[in-house]
């Protein structure tokens, strides 16, 4: 994840960020692994989806306005969930939770993903 | 118990001696003192109803004489009664008789007493009530009596707490309409196409799971998605307790699953580092 900082000159052209953006993307491609890559994919369908909701929430109608909540709420809720589990099975972040196995996280994952979903579906109508 | 009996019928012999009235008369003046009107009442037929104006003063005189010696007497209670048949309303009014039997009765109009009942087309039946402990009662029909309109009653203090309100209307905003079927489509359309990008990104990082269908894995996975089913389950048909209950059921052989089937994840990453 970690790519080399953009150059720090107050207003950086076009192209030196271009390239800043493309290196971030080429190091993010080589150096993460494919279990967080897999996450990072399920993260992207999760904003995407959350935000055409909320684009349909804005644009045409709140009407069954549970239902918007409850998809909504999902959307953040598994994102924060998911989020939370690839920062504790990212093996850079070892340090941070000594005691916590990914096994552990996974569980944590599972356990947090029923409840929310109980409660979606709670509000689903 | 036989001088208790004598007594009563002693009792009833003294009031046997009744009361009778005496040279009742009345007269109608207007405020300046003129006399408008005066006759002597008639007990056995009542005179043409008398009529008061907004200012007039009615004087009602009498004696009560007990009617065996033609001696006056002092009443106990005596009682003018104002009495409205179409409303049922009376008035009761007091009147003071001397030792001697003697009354004299002034209704003032200008100052009519509360006790008046509030008038309606009909006239007011004036009777006089007597009442005695050692005679008999009596009661005599006087006359019918026009007064004045009364006055609209006073608002109680309280009336406006206890008024009949109007009935409350309560305005809904308009039903919520779903939008047309044709954008409702498009939007479910682009709200399901996060799917193919995810199915796309896990196909293009080509994660394997060589595991999924190891003995010790599958009845986690199983039971995970047992719980995705009882949730769909839940929006479709089951109540509350149902849920809560098959889902407490179903808590106990997925948390074994998944001691069971975490615990061999972490001895594969162990034997694997």
């Amino acid at each position: 994840m970690a790519g080399p900082k953009s150059s720090s000159k107050s207003s950086p052209t076009s192209s030196e960020i271009s390239v800043a953006v493309s290196t971030l993307w080429k190091s993010y491609i080589d150096q993460t692994p494919d279990r967080l890559k897999f996450i990072d994919a399920f993260l992207a369908f999760i904003v995407l989806s959350g935000v055409l909701q909320f684009a349909y929430c804005v644009l045409v109608t709140n009407f069954p306005f549970n239902a918007f909540l409850a998809g909504f709420a999902s959307s953040v809720g598994q994102f924060v969930l998911t989020a939370s589990l690839r920062a504790q099975v990212n093996p850079e972040n070892k340090s941070e939770f000594k005691e916590v196995s990914p096994e552990r996280a996974f569980a944590d994952f599972a356990l947090g993903s029923i409840v929310l979903h109980f409660f979606v579906f709670n509000f689903l109508g | 118990m036989i001088w208790q009996f004598s007594w009563l019928l002693l009792a009833a012999t003294v009031r046997a001696a009744s009361l009778s009235l005496q040279s009742p008369r009345f007269t109608i003046s207007a405020s300046d003192a003129t006399q408008l009107r005066s006759d002597t009442l008639s007990l056995t037929r009542k005179p043409e109803p008398l009529t008061l104006g907004a200012t007039d003063i009615l004087k009602l005189t009498f004696q009560i004489t007990e009617s065996d010696e033609g001696k006056g007497v002092q009443p106990h209670q005596t009682f003018l009664r104002f009495y409205d048949k179409e409303s049922g309303e009376e008035g009761i009014q007091p009147v003071r008789v001397t030792p001697g039997g003697k009354a004299k009765f002034e209704l003032n109009m200008m100052r009519p007493p509360a006790s008046i009942p509030p008038t309606t087309h009909n006239p007011l039946e004036v009777s006089l009530i007597l009442g005695s402990f050692v005679h008999a009662p009596a009661q005599y029909d006087l006359f019918d009596l026009y007064i004045p309109a009364s006055q609209t009653p006073a608002e109680h203090p309280d009336e406006a707490s206890f008024r009949v309100l109007p009935a409350i209307k309560h305005t809904f905003r308009p039903e919520q309409k779903s939008p047309p079927q044709f954008i409702s489509a498009v939007f479910a359309a682009a709200v399901l196409s996060p799917w193919l990008v995810l199915i796309g990104l896990w196909s293009k990082v080509g994660v394997k799971v060589p595991n999924l269908f190891s003995l010790s894995i599958m009845p986690f996975t199983a039971l995970l998605g047992a719980f995705e089913v009882l949730l769909v389950w839940y929006w479709v048909d089951l109540k509350l307790g149902q849920v809560l209950l098959y889902g407490g059921i179903l808590a106990i052989p997925t948390v074994f699953a998944g001691k069971q089937a975490l615990y061999a994840t972490g001895e594969w990453r162990a034997g694997r580092k």
